[in-house]
């Protein structure tokens, strides 16, 4: 997957190509993962934060209880 | 200085790299808040100086020696010849890059008409060291003495990280020459070596008071000012953007430096004069950052401090080969770093019973080493020098990035080079009594004194009448 075996070779040809990341030309694969990795990111963190709140929700806690929880530090 | 091009070329690479040291400083600021944060209120200020008191001790120990020893040290000793004299002892002879010239006694180590690099280059390895010792400084927190971190800080920032540089991040290193070792921005040689610095330490130095029940079960001790600890990490982060452009070397013309007859090519390169840019290292810094910020909202499950833990672990992963990879491995690697990181930091715990109050040994030590093995893989055959490629463990040529050489690169910075020093010197310590506080003066708390004088003048200013 190496792009760059030498750079001596590399930056001495006639036309020095630009790109040097590994895997040049699987651009479109990376951005389909990437896609997924960030769709699939919001699919989990919501249902997370729905069973947070749902279960926050439940204990039905009064609007000043919140204070008994302070830490003396 | 007669020619102006070369002039501006000069002028433009000193500043530069000044530039670089001023938002570094904010990796400090970031540190003390984060710390402070961290610590529990009757500690904190204590908390405070300890990690204060590394600035003034590296520096000094990195104008006396420090510096030098990163000149000194790329061949081992007698591991791999240097391609400047040929020799493999240390490099203080009259070659275009040694030691000799950044002895604390040499004319270049103050203000010098010939010398427009020495001191701004100096500082911003500098900076490196002071890293390296606030990694450090976080773990320990409540229960080392000031003394002990002081000699600590000056071991890792002066010494053990300075031989690694030596090693694996001088253009002349053994390590690239012999196992191919690749960390552009430090994976290994800051972050790894810290970590396993701090476990090391961790291992001796013993868990805070009440950290764990009589069974062994671990107790969250959490941070007193989450607030405090993510701003703090966020300042960590934007002085990051000055250590990676530190990393660099602005411009440079590769044509004559590789010995390419006629050609001419200006371009940034890496800390081993290897092409990159600044706008490449600056998509990869972001999307690993974002990779990290990712995996560590899912892992923790939305917990503000390993989230934003996990950026950094996240950017520390990839940082090894973030001068070449595209931003989407780049994201990815950072992710997975950050799921490893945070897994190990809660096995160890459990396992070994190591108290690592800010999870600095995951965060820097496991996402290093992860991020250099990962780099073995995914840059294999990328050569790690421009100035020749050949065969691993050759040595007068310079090997080819691969698996076996990273992995080994990553034991040596984590366990050869900080682990096991970090626990020597420690246990040293320890031996003296100069280790760890007294355990009434812990339960009490280290400010007790500051915050009793506190109230005395508090009491004494409201019975005031004039």
């Amino acid at each position: 997957m190496a792009t760059v075996t030498n750079w001596i070779d590399h930056l001495s040809a006639s036309e020095v190509q630009g790109a040097i990341y590994p895997g040049v030309g699987s651009e479109g694969i990376l951005v389909i993962l990437g896609f997924i990795i960030w769709i699939g990111w919001h699919v989990i963190t919501a249902k997370q934060e729905s069973e947070k709140l749902a279960k926050l929700a439940r204990q039905r806690r009064g609007p000043n209880d919140w204070k008994s929880n302070i830490t003396d530090g | 200085m007669t020619d102006e091009l070369g002039a501006l070329t000069t002028i433009f690479t000193e500043f530069y790299y000044w530039i670089t040291v001023v938002l570094m400083f904010l990796i400090h600021v970031g540190f003390c808040m984060y710390e402070v944060g961290a610590s529990r209120y009757k500690h904190h200020q204590h908390t405070l100086m300890k990690n204060t008191i590394l600035i003034p001790l590296v520096t000094v120990t990195w104008f006396l020696f420090g510096w030098w020893i990163y000149w000194a040290f790329p061949t081992g000793p007698g591991l791999a010849p240097s391609i400047m004299n040929g020799s493999d002892a240390l490099i203080t002879d009259d070659s275009a890059f040694s030691a000799k010239y950044y002895l604390a006694t040499s004319q270049l180590m103050a203000v010098n008409l010939g010398d427009h690099i020495s001191g701004v280059f100096w500082a911003a390895f500098l900076l490196f060291s002071w890293t390296a010792a606030s990694i450090v400084s976080g773990a320990v927190i409540e229960r080392i003495t000031t003394f002990a971190f002081g000699i600590l800080a000056i071991a890792i920032g002066s010494v053990f990280w300075t031989i690694d540089a030596a090693w694996g991040w001088h253009f002349d290193g053994w390590m690239l020459k012999l196992l191919g070792y690749h960390d552009a921005y430090a994976s290994g040689v800051i972050h790894a070596i810290a970590g396993g610095f701090a476990l090391g330490i961790l291992a001796v130095l013993g868990p805070r008071i009440g950290k764990f029940t009589s069974s062994g079960e671990p107790r969250n001790i959490g941070p007193r000012n989450p607030w405090l600890v993510v701003i703090g990490l966020f300042l960590i982060y934007t002085g990051f953007w000055g250590f990676y452009a530190a990393c660099n070397i602005p411009i440079f013309n590769l044509g004559p430096e590789y010995g390419m007859e006629g050609v001419t090519y200006f371009t940034a390169t890496n800390i081993y004069v290897t092409p990159t840019t600044l706008s490449g290292i600056t998509f990869n810094f972001l999307m690993s950052l974002s990779g990290g910020l990712l995996a560590g909202y899912v892992i923790s499950k939305g917990d503000p401090f390993w989230t934003y833990s996990s950026g950094l672990a996240g950017i520390i992963c990839a940082s090894a080969g973030n001068d070449l990879y595209h931003p989407i491995q780049s994201m990815i690697i950072g992710m997975i770093g950050v799921v490893i990181a945070y897994k190990m930091h809660y096995w160890v715990e459990r396992k070994f019973k190591i108290d690592d109050a800010v999870g600095a040994v995951a965060v820097h030590g496991y996402a290093g080493f992860v991020g250099l093995v990962i780099c073995g893989f995914v840059l294999n055959g990328y050569p790690s020098s421009g100035y020749s490629v050949g065969a691993m463990w050759d040595g007068a040529t310079y090997a080819s990035i691969n698996p076996l050489g990273m992995f080994i690169g990553a034991i040596i910075m984590f366990f050869v080079l900080g682990m096991i020093p970090g626990y020597i010197i420690a246990k040293i310590l320890h031996g003296m009594g100069k280790l760890r506080i007294p355990r009434e003066a812990e339960i009490a708390g280290l400010d007790y004194e500051i915050m009793e004088a506190a109230k005395d003048d508090e009491k004494s200013v409201a019975s005031a009448t004039r």
